[in-house]
């Protein structure tokens, strides 16, 4: 297991760097992509040097780009140079400005999100990003873990998993929901399944979508991880009280990078939104040797 | 006249309720008026209140409504549904309300293409339009009421873009709400009546919002505080009104009891005391709760006390002033006030009950003698020994009475003449056994009486009985009587009696006119030659015609008391008789003088006037001898002035009176006048001759000048010249005569006095 210890002098130039910036590459740009017809998703890309990797930073389950631990370490990273694109995925809403309740009619499901993150890679490499690390934060991670497993692109140079999570379904046993879902005639009626789905108690979905995500348990989870072909780095807290006691411990067996953050929580908020930026950092610091362009 | 009529007490309590009762009408009046404003403006401000209460609630209204609009318009899962529409019913109907942006089933919402077309129809969304109109799609939100299916409906289009500048319009939101019934839910009206809320649309009208307050009705709900302020203050005037009426009630009611009540009684009380009913002083007996009430009360009583004890010391000094009025102060006996009264009573009895009655008068022998020698205390000592001695002898019931001086009376009635006399008797026989020798008087000291009787048969002779006892007392008093001498049993007297009311009338009114008194002129002749010395004035009374003598009105003078007044004006009339000089110059007047008038002022001041003629008529002083003297030093003085004025003085009666020696002694006297009674014992050959004749002899010896008084025998006169008495008198040498016969005479006989 690589565990990498920072020493305080690097958290003293973090400071900094959040403080001052980079002016000369500071400004921020809205990206919109229509992913399906009359479906729009948007993206903020902070532009950095053109020596470092672009990140592709995506939210948590529902989120938007501008939830805390997200945008925080979006800033954190295009101060530290790297362009950074936050896309917010459209879960199938025009423009979604709006972290999606759990009630909500989803008809999302997994393949969408996929198509939606290589949308944007393509969207980063058509404005010259060579090197792309992939940076997810929860569900995110988990996303763009299966992004990686199905068809990942050449650019695509890293990817960093903070709090990475499988798709919990609460007490309901996984092959009699998976068994259910695949019913066809469940989605020919139309039906919506209110299921408990990761955070959601009433997750709402069609029944596709739901067993899009359901099928992202553990066992897979850490299979797409284990088999990833890019540089790889989990980082973990060990006060996330959201994952089940033995992932971590999991994680650690399948031997992939790992950091454990002592006292972090799933969103690393407070003080450890540095130790996870500067664990990031250090990651992509070693990405840097590869060019981006 | 008074421009105003005095009020009871009573009257200005009513009054005084009566304004009061105005007042409290005019106030509550007043409120009435005041609250009625009030409640107005209240009212006014209510429905202002409401007013701006249901504006605001309408304004809350749209802003809510709107601002639902305004969610829906950006909500993430609005975009979804018009862009994926499979799960709009799902939508619209439960995740509109899950979400919460709906709070409920009254409000609801549907989705329109942004053609305006109904993005889903079902029998639920029946009520809104199927297409919207043109004006509706557009890029902004509209808000409009209308009537449909008989409710109210308030819609508010919103307009759903797919991107945040606005660019791409996705479709457009239609909220629609019961007006009415979200009106009135989303608030707990205060001032707006619920049930009068309303808003009149024909059917399919349809209005904007910035019409509806101008078109919605409304009535503002009574206000619970004016409702509350106005039942309060009704409850307050009516417990005021209450109030002050039990107040006034009470006012009165102690008024009446500590003011008007008490005045009452003291009002009472001064009227009875005005009408002497003050046997029982109320205030007394009901003491005031008013302090100054009280101190009135108090007074009046100490004063009804005061005047009580004052009434009864009045009664009492009254009864003593009326007893004493009546009563003697000498003598204990009934005065003369009484005697007035009960005569008078006494004679109406008579006359309404006829019977016999009798009049006795009582008269002191010699008490004027008595008095002037032994003096007035032993005198007024005498008197009431005689009025107890009197008293005594009258019956129980009968009533003696004093005259004046030594004069008493009573009047019997029921009686007899007999009966009268004994009474009369035993008067005498109770004053003879008095006891005067402690008074050191040797005299015999008894009462003549005079009676006078009525009978029956002629009670109306009864107001002459005073003056029958009058004559009956002179009767009595005329030597040779018992002293008690009956009116009627001698005719003789009953023409004294004539006489003696004649010339007491003819007395009183001698000395108020000057002239009625005469005088005559008796010559005194000098022995033994028997020729004229001078002349005594003696003083006659000229009445009607007639010459009453000194028989007559001395008496009368006696009684009275009249000797001054008498002497008085005898000296007025010689003094002018003198002053007519008719009388020759050298004719002496020996003038007659009461010892009474000797010691008095005036009588000396006109003496000493008279003197003035002594240089033509020797004059001369006859001092009766029978007057007793009692001031012996004052006369002497008087005496001695007037023998140093030239007057001469003589002892008149010389043997008749008292204490003769003692005169002769103590006075200045030049002549002594031996009386008739002396003269005509010397014609006695006898011891009592010779002890006058040695008496006379001897008081020539020692120097008096001896007048013979009463001369009317020749013998007497012999008798008188041989005992060498210088001077003789009386009717045998020359009666008197008025001083016109006596002028007269002597121009004819031309004879010139000679003036010894």
């Amino acid at each position: 297991m690589d565990t990498i210890v920072y020493a305080p002098a690097m958290r003293t130039f973090l400071l900094c760097l959040l403080t001052f910036g980079f002016p000369s590459w500071a400004h921020a740009e809205i990206a919109q992509l229509e992913m399906r017809p009359r479906i729009y998703a948007s993206a903020e890309y902070l532009a950095g040097q053109r020596d470092k990797p672009a990140v592709l930073l995506l939210h948590g389950f529902l989120q938007t780009r501008e939830f805390p631990t997200v945008a925080t370490l979006a800033r954190g990273l295009h101060d530290a140079g790297y362009a950074v694109l936050s896309p917010t995925l459209s879960l199938g809403i025009p423009n979604r400005r709006q972290s999606l309740a759990c009630e909500a009619v989803h008809r999302h499901g997994m393949e969408d999100d996929l198509d939606e993150v290589a949308r944007w890679i393509d969207w980063l490499k058509s404005r010259g990003h060579r090197s792309i690390v992939l940076v997810g934060h929860s569900f995110g991670s988990l996303q763009l873990l299966a992004y990686l497993n199905a068809k990942p692109d050449k650019s695509v140079q890293g990817f960093i998993g903070a709090s990475l999570i499988e798709t919990q379904i609460g007490s309901t046993s996984r092959p009699a929901l998976i068994a259910q879902l695949e019913k066809p005639e469940l989605s020919k009626n139309g039906a919506l399944i209110t299921q408990n789905l990761s955070l959601c108690k009433k997750y709402t979905s069609t029944p596709h979508g739901l067993l899009s995500y359901v099928r992202w348990d553990q066992a897979r989870t850490l299979a797409a991880a284990k088999i990833s072909t890019v540089k790889i780095q989990l980082i973990m807290g060990d006060a996330d009280n959201m994952i089940e006691q033995n992932w971590i411990r999991s994680l650690q067996h399948i031997q992939i990078p790992l950091v454990v953050i002592p006292g972090a929580n799933h969103f690393m908020d407070g003080e450890n939104e540095f130790d996870l930026l500067e664990h990031t950092l250090v990651f992509l610091n070693h990405m840097d040797k590869a060019p981006t362009r | 006249m008074k421009w105003y009529a005095p009020v009871s007490i009573k009257q200005i309590a009513f009054g005084f309720l009566g304004t009061l009762l105005a007042m409290m009408i005019l106030i509550a009046g007043f409120a009435a008026y005041q609250t009625h404003n009030v409640t107005l403006g209240l009212s006014q401000a209510n429905h202002d209140a409401a007013r701006a209460e249901l504006a605001a609630a309408v304004e809350r209204l749209l802003r809510r409504t709107e601002s639902q609009a305004d969610k829906l318009s950006h909500w993430d899962e609005t975009r979804q549904q018009l862009v994926l529409p499979e799960y709009y019913v799902y939508w619209r109907d439960q995740r509109v309300y899950e979400s919460g942006i709906l709070p409920s089933r009254f409000t609801r919402t549907v989705l329109y293409t942004a053609s305006g077309k109904l993005l889903a129809s079902s029998p639920r969304e029946h009520r809104f339009p199927t297409n919207l109109p043109a004006e509706v799609v557009s890029h902004e939100p509209h808000s409009w009421l209308a009537k449909d299916d008989g409710a109210i409906a308030m819609y508010q289009s919103f307009p759903v873009y797919s991107d945040e500048g606005r660019q791409v319009l996705l479709g457009v939101g239609l909220l629609r709400l019961d007006f009415l019934p979200e009106l009135l839910r989303q608030v707990d009206f205060r001032f707006v009546n619920k049930d009068s809320v309303g808003l009149a649309l024909q059917a399919n009208e349809s209005i904007p919002v910035s019409k509806l307050l101008s078109q919605l009705s409304f009535s503002a709900r009574s206000d619970p505080d004016q409702s509350r302020f106005q039942s309060i203050l009704s409850r307050t005037m009516l417990a005021l009104f209450v109030l002050l009426t039990a107040a006034a009630l009470v006012g009165y009611f102690i008024y009446n009891r500590l003011l008007e009540r008490p005045l009452g009684w003291l009002s009472q009380e001064i009227d009875a005391m005005q009408h002497e009913h003050t046997s029982h002083p109320l205030a007394r007996a009901r003491p005031m709760r008013i302090t100054e009430l009280e101190n009135i009360r108090r007074s009046l009583y100490n004063y009804q006390l005061q005047l009580r004890d004052l009434h009864g010391s009045l009664e009492n000094q009254n009864r003593e002033f009326h007893s004493q009025a009546r009563q003697d102060a000498l003598t204990g006996s009934h005065n003369r006030r009484a005697y007035e009264e009960d005569w008078t009573r006494f004679r109406k009895e008579l006359k309404a009950n006829p019977q016999g009655a009798a009049y006795l008068l009582f008269d002191c022998d010699r008490f004027k003698t008595i008095n002037d020698t032994y003096g007035h205390a032993k005198g007024d000592r005498v008197l009431t020994i005689v009025a107890n001695a009197l008293t005594m002898a009258l019956r129980a019931n009968d009533r003696l009475y004093r005259l004046g001086g030594d004069e008493f009376a009573t009047f019997l009635s029921n009686t007899t003449p007999t009966q009268a006399k004994q009474i009369a008797q035993r008067c005498q026989s109770l004053i003879d056994a008095a006891h005067f020798d402690d008074l050191e008087i040797r005299e015999p000291i008894g009462v003549s009486i005079g009676i006078a009787f009525c009978s029956t048969e002629n009670f109306e002779q009864a107001d002459e009985l005073p003056k029958q006892a009058d004559i009956a007392m002179y009767t009595a008093k005329q030597p040779g009587r018992t002293r008690i001498a009956l009116f009627g049993e001698d005719t003789e007297r009953a023409s004294q009696t004539l006489v003696a009311s004649r010339e007491t009338s003819a007395l009183f009114q001698a000395l108020a006119t000057p002239g009625m008194i005469e005088m005559h002129y008796q010559p005194i002749f000098s022995l033994p030659g028997r020729k004229v010395d001078y002349y005594e004035a003696l003083a006659r009374i000229r009445h009607r015609g007639d010459l009453l003598m000194p028989d007559a009105f001395l008496p009368v003078i006696s009684s009275r008391r009249l000797e001054t007044e008498f002497d008085m004006a005898v000296l007025h009339q010689i003094d002018a008789d003198i002053s007519s000089q008719q009388l020759p110059p050298g004719i002496g007047i020996s003038i007659n003088i009461s010892a009474q008038s000797i010691s008095r002022p005036e009588v000396i001041s006109h003496l000493m006037e008279l003197s003035r003629h002594n240089a033509r008529h020797p004059l001369m002083l006859e001092i009766t001898e029978t007057s007793l003297i009692t001031q012996m030093n004052e006369v002497s003085t008087y005496l001695e002035l007037l023998h140093t004025a030239n007057f001469r003085i003589a002892m008149d009666d010389f043997g008749t009176g008292y204490s003769p020696l003692r005169y002769l002694v103590d006075l200045p006297v030049d002549v002594v006048k031996f009386d008739i009674s002396l003269v005509n014992k010397l014609a006695e050959d006898n011891r009592a001759g010779q002890v006058v004749a040695d008496f006379a002899r001897m008081m020539g010896e020692v120097g008096y000048s001896l007048v013979a008084e009463g001369v009317e025998s020749e013998v007497v006169l012999q008798k008188v010249e041989s005992l060498g008495i210088a001077h003789a008198q009386g009717f045998l040498l020359g009666r008197p005569v008025s001083l016109a016969t006596l002028a007269a005479t002597l121009a004819e006989q031309n004879v010139a006095l000679t003036v010894s």
